[in-house]
């Protein structure tokens, strides 16, 4: 049938959830989301949810106990990140694209691996790549700068070891693997109807069950509607890394530089116009949202070994999220990884190495103090563009690609 | 099908970007006019795979898509 004898909701229907969504539009919808989330609380962060899921694991499991943990649905972030795994599950199941995907056993060992080193880099580095980069950026830390060229140097590692282990050990990335719960090409009807009942039914019950508590409620369906919107576009940090080193494409570091670029604009005028009045502490403490004192080994290292553990795992953070409520197992285990590092490196890794620092490692550096509101964004709007230009000029010729 | 698959590469169950890596390398294998089936499970394939055909040049003779496995019919230029 063409599209335009469809009637409108079926074209609606069609534009939502039967193609993939441009990864531009994701971002620039991100960017916008991420901004509500500062103004109703503080912005997007993606280690934050894991930092308080594995507190309670391990809580839970009285292997380690940590004191005053607030249960996920308590925690911002923990409910955050929870919603966003759920939002992505009713985007795969109202597109069909929705299965278990359990993949051979190497796979899953990567995985863990990937979210052990994503738990050590994000609590070493304070932030992953959506806290510290993507919103860290935006709100015009310096270390987020420093944070990024870990990230990079991590990520081209990583790469040259995939490539690296498909030559000297194919097998871990073969074997027997299963694909469970998958829809059918014409019956698979059950999909559709489970993911809008879920998607629907999950925001009437936030809007009552936290009617006592309207920046719960924001974050819960701030995050429901942001994880659908990752999942239909597929929206990835790594890829925006590591693609101009593998195959070239332009698409997800377009995404990403424009998504960054919209944050940071929303970001600059809610901190220089003092808009919103969820943070105490007056304006001063409003500007130092989101300025760690990461700058700049503290930073580099973090970012660096983050960078590995992402590009191993295919997914950071976030990218773990959406990739586990669309049923890959491997990100499964990812997720696992990371929950179980982080609350054990931030308590019995990051003390030590912080003390080992010296003060100049980890400092606070927010932008504007030293170049001014507009002098930091006239740098960044640079930096962007230059990445843009190499990242586009790089599509062309292949000069850095490896395949 | 008018053309016989001279090779198949079973990426089922894998996460990007081991198909995507596995796929390039496979195709270096092959002759010119060869046919690679590739077999995944990754819906982000869908998109990537294509992209990656034009990018590299490679033409994509066809995909089908049952039961959740994503297939794809990829001649060597």
């Amino acid at each position: 049938m063409e599209d335009q004898e469809k009637g409108g909701l079926s074209q609606l229907w069609t534009l939502l959830f039967k193609k993939t969504w441009p990864l531009w539009l994701g971002g620039i919808l991100l960017a916008f989301l991420n901004c509500l989330l500062f103004l109703v609380k503080s912005p997007w962060g993606g280690s934050g949810s894991y930092i308080n899921w594995g507190q309670n694991l391990l809580n839970t499991l009285h292997i380690i106990n940590f004191p005053a943990v607030k249960n996920i649905f308590a925690h911002h972030y923990g409910l955050l990140g929870f919603v966003t795994i759920l939002g992505a599950f009713c985007g795969a199941l109202m597109s069909k694209e929705f299965a278990v995907r359990i993949p051979p056993v190497g796979e899953m060992g990567k995985g863990i691996v990937g979210g052990i080193l994503m738990g050590l880099g994000a609590t070493l580095g304070i932030g992953c790549t959506i806290g510290g980069f993507l919103s860290g950026i935006s709100a015009l830390s310096g270390g987020s700068i420093v944070l990024t060229i870990g990230l990079l140097l991590g990520t081209y590692l990583a790469l040259k070891y995939l490539l690296w282990e498909m030559e000297a050990m194919p097998g871990l990335s073969m074997g027997k693997s299963f694909t469970l719960l998958a829809a059918k090409e014409n019956k698979g009807a059950w999909q559709p109807i489970l993911g809008g009942i879920i998607f629907v039914s999950s925001l009437i019950i936030f809007a009552i069950s936290y009617k006592e508590n309207n920046v719960f409620t924001m974050f819960a369906i701030i995050g429901l509607i942001m994880g659908l919107i990752l999942q239909r576009s597929r929206f990835c940090i790594v890829r925006a890394f590591r693609e101009p080193f593998m195959t070239g494409e332009s698409e997800a570091p377009v995404g990403v530089i424009l998504s960054l670029f919209v944050t940071m604009i929303g970001f600059t005028v809610i901190k220089y116009m003092g808009v919103g009045t969820s943070t105490p502490g007056g304006a001063r403490a409003l500007a130092m949202v989101w300025v760690y004192p990461h700058f700049w080994l503290r930073a580099l290292i973090g970012g660096f070994v983050f960078g590995l553990g992402m590009t191993i795992a295919g997914g950071c953070a976030v990218g773990a999220m959406w990739r586990t409520g669309e049923g890959q197992v491997k990100l499964w285990f990812a997720v696992l990884g990371f929950m179980l590092m982080s609350p054990i490196s931030k308590k019995f890794i990051v003390p030590g190495f912080t003390n080992i620092l010296p003060d100049w490692a980890k400092q606070k550096v927010f932008l504007p103090d030293y170049f001014g509101y507009f002098g930091s964004v006239l740098i960044i709007m640079l930096i962007l563009l230059l990445w843009y230009i190499f990242v586009k000029w790089n599509e062309k010729t292949g000069k850095f690609s490896a395949v | 099908m008018d053309f016989d698959v001279t090779k198949t590469l079973d990426c089922k169950g894998l996460s990007c970007p081991m198909p995507i890596l596995k796929l390039a390398k496979e195709m270096k294998s092959l002759k010119s006019e060869e046919v690679l089936e590739l077999l995944g499970t990754d819906p982000g394939s869908k998109t990537d795979v294509p992209k990656w055909c034009t990018k590299t040049k490679n033409e994509l003779l066809g995909s089908d898509e049952a039961d959740g496995v994503y297939k794809f019919y990829i001649k060597k230029t």
